[in-house]
């Protein structure tokens, strides 16, 4: 059975690799994306289950991904869990218009809370 | 509370990044170091689980270690910025060259860990310039680290050195090979920069502008300038200070 992917939008290159890692170690398949923009086009060409999103990235914010992938019927049901060091200030009810299922403080958050938001989110 | 639209959530953030009596506001610095002290505490946690290979391990804990050396970099930076009114920086003659390469010595196993190159790009006896070293060395590598985070993986960043306006000073620029800066911000950066702004500047949403910022305060207190130019691949943030009308010996 082919193991579900997981696209991991996130502007700090280690944090995301970090990311992959704790994914990698329970199976998922991991894509990086550095910038909104690329990951765009990363959504396309992975198709991903999941997306792990961070608020504040170079070039244009989470909200811009988040508008361009609503746009789209098949792009628009990828749950998404948003990681932040912002999280404090967001609300799930806010985001869920954006297909946002989860929200992980960056800050407090354990490898283990990424795995069972990812898991949590595919059911 | 954070906004939908990116315009209004820089409003917000600016608002935040008001300094307090001429200094970064305690909302900026915490902002600033949250960053890579999120990152160690990750890498610290994954490797508590012991289920990283050895070379695994061995990578995570360069990386925490380069990390924290960026933080302390950055605590450093801000107890400089708030001794700049206070105190006297003294100015003398500094071989650009030299100090560069110091630069580039210290800061080459953080490019190599990013896999990124980082050179020195300069005429072969440029004009000794008249700054305060450590604080001409703090603006370098605040732009250099603010290039690292702009460049793409496997680019470079190249530090130039040039003389201008018929040697009156030598600029430091450098160079990222990274997207475009928008006009608009470029436009609203130099704005900044020139107009001694009481708001730290950012070229990217995720950043606070604080490394800017500290680097615009330092070349200030040297009687220098900092500005950017945009290129089509990248930008130089570059800074510009008196040459020493004592010949060059180095």
């Amino acid at each position: 059975m082919n193991q579900p992917t997981v696209l991991i939008v996130e502007d700090d290159e280690w944090l995301a690799e970090q990311f992959a890692r704790a994914l990698k170690k329970e199976n998922y398949h991991t894509a990086v994306s550095l910038h909104a923009l690329s990951a765009i086009e990363m959504v396309d060409k992975v198709h991903p289950d999941a997306i792990i999103l961070d608020v504040l990235l170079t070039g244009s914010t989470a909200f811009t991904l988040m508008h361009e992938l609503q746009t789209y019927d098949d792009t628009s049901r990828i749950p998404i869990i948003i990681c932040s060091n912002l999280a404090s200030e967001l609300t799930i009810e806010n985001l869920k218009p954006y297909g946002v299922k989860r929200i992980l403080d960056k800050a407090s958050m354990r490898p283990s809370d990424l795995i069972a938001a990812v898991k949590s989110v595919l059911l | 509370m954070i906004y939908m639209s990116t315009d209004k959530w820089e409003c917000e953030q600016s608002q935040e990044g008001e300094l307090v009596n001429g200094l970064p506001s305690v909302v900026v610095a915490a902002h600033e170091l949250k960053s890579p002290l999120t990152l160690v505490r990750q890498l610290s946690l994954m490797l508590e689980e012991g289920s990283a290979s050895a070379e695994e391990q061995k990578r995570m804990l360069r990386q925490i270690s380069l990390t924290t050396e960026k933080a302390l970099r950055l605590t450093c930076d801000l107890t400089y910025s708030a001794r700049l009114s206070d105190s006297l920086f003294k100015l003398e003659p500094i071989n650009p060259k030299q100090l560069c390469e110091d630069v580039i010595r210290e800061m080459t196993p953080l490019f190599r860990a990013h896999n990124r190159q980082f050179k020195l790009v300069s005429t072969r006896k440029p004009l000794l310039l008249v700054g305060n070293r450590d604080l001409l060395r703090r603006i370098i590598m605040n732009l250099s680290d603010n290039a690292l985070n702009y460049t793409e993986n496997g680019e470079r960043v190249e530090i130039k050195i040039e003389t201008c306006a018929a040697g009156q000073f030598v600029r430091l620029g450098v160079r990222d090979y990274g997207p475009a800066l928008p006009k608009d911000t470029l436009k609203m950066l130099n704005k900044k920069l020139e107009g001694a702004s009481s708001t730290p500047v950012h070229a990217r949403p995720q950043s606070s502008g604080l490394g800017l910022y500290i680097v615009s305060q330092f070349a200030d207190a040297m009687n220098g300038s900092v500005g950017i130019t945009r290129h089509r691949d990248g930008a130089t943030f570059y800074v510009d200070l008196q040459s020493s009308k004592q010949l060059s010996l180095l």
